[in-house]
């Protein structure tokens, strides 16, 4: 009894600090994905994926912290621990990134990443274990994204004005580099979304001029048809294999 | 032909107790599936007096199944609780906060 008042009161208390921002991305939203790989020809589940945002203030300005992590459940640490996390600092109006950050520990191997957005320049340092911190600046356009804000400014798409096959462009840094990025819409379809049960879903197809992913419209985003677009399923085909990232729970939408 | 089936079988048995005991969730399966299908033509090809060893066998891969599906469906997969991951966490956003300042 006291755990379900305790839980109600906590319930309330995070309600009462949720904030919309103008984007339609709520500040206190935490979505738990099941990450899982196909392994001969079986998806295994491997590892939690938690995608959630927050309001930060510094003493000029207020940002929307929206942050990816990734951690293997607790029977694959043992074999093959991951603890990854991808972070991006965004204006909560425009979702135009300040500072992203990316952190990888898989397995022992560590990379740490770090892009400062100041104008049309980005400042990237990038420290590999047991190799040399090294730094480079380069020139991006004006609506370049980083990968964690690009997926929440999918969200932002006015997706129900969208024809069956249309696209639209985007560019994002990933690895020290600009790269453009295609989302074309293959239509809906129903998909289960965990605690929000069965969703009428927006099916979108991420192509991107990169060897990280592969295959023509193998790598699908399944945002629900609503206007709150909550991601609920992702399909991706890397070079060393398929998985996808299935929506468990969801939280301050 | 006996002998060879009842080999793979063996050796399917023992991949299935290995896969049940290491995490790998349903992927288990697929020797326990095969290692059945092996015991089940062993045991076909054996006379009445040899259908002892196929009968072992099919009960220690019938166990490895069960314990695969307990796993699956009893189990609930967790993340482990990691400090020192939650106090780099919290170190970064002091440091974030302090480039952004820098930033503006």
């Amino acid at each position: 009894m006291k755990k379900a008042v305790f839980t109600l009161a906590l319930i309330l208390i995070l309600c009462s600090f949720k904030t919309e921002t103008n984007t339609g991305i709520p500040s206190g939203e935490k979505l738990i994905f099941v990450g899982s790989y196909n392994m001969s020809g079986l998806m295994t589940q491997l590892a939690q994926v938690t995608l959630s945002t927050e309001m930060v203030n510094t003493s000029k300005n207020s940002y929307l912290h929206l942050n990816c992590e990734l951690a293997t459940y607790a029977k694959w640490d043992k074999f093959f621990k991951i603890r990854d996390s991808y972070e991006s600092y965004v204006d909560p109006t425009t979702l135009k990134p300040s500072l992203y950050k990316r952190s990888i520990d898989e397995g022992g191997w560590t990379k740490k990443e770090k892009y400062t957005f100041k104008g049309n320049s980005v400042t990237s340092t990038s420290k590999r274990k047991n190799s040399p911190e090294t730094t480079k600046t380069f020139s991006v356009g004006g609506s370049t994204q980083d990968v964690v804000s690009l997926m929440y400014k999918l969200r932002t798409m006015a997706i129900d004005k969208m024809k069956t096959g249309q696209s639209q462009s985007f560019v994002a840094v990933f690895d020290e580099k600009q790269i453009p990025v295609t989302v074309k819409l293959l239509g809906t379809e129903m998909v289960t979304a965990g605690n929000l049960g069965s969703k009428n879903c927006y099916k979108l197809s991420i192509g991107a001029k990169t060897d990280v992913l592969k295959g023509k419209d193998k790598n699908l985003i399944y945002l629900t048809a609503d206007e709150k677009k909550v991601p609920v399923l992702m399909k991706f085909s890397i070079p060393v294999g398929t998985g996808q990232l299935a929506l468990t729970s969801a939280s301050g939408i | 032909m006996r002998k060879t089936l009842l080999i793979i079988a063996i050796v399917l048995t023992i991949v299935s107790i290995i896969f049940s005991v290491l995490p790998l969730d349903t992927l288990a399966l697929a020797p326990i599936g095969l290692a059945l299908l092996f015991i089940f033509l062993a045991f076909k090809k054996s006379d009445v007096t040899q259908r002892k060893l196929t009968k072992i066998l099919f009960i220690v891969t019938y166990i490895c199944a069960l314990v695969v599906l307990g796993k699956t469906f009893l189990i609930k997969d967790k993340v482990a609780v990691d400090t020192k991951f939650e106090q780099q966490k919290v170190e970064s956003k002091k440091e974030d906060i302090k480039d952004l300042e820098g930033l503006e």
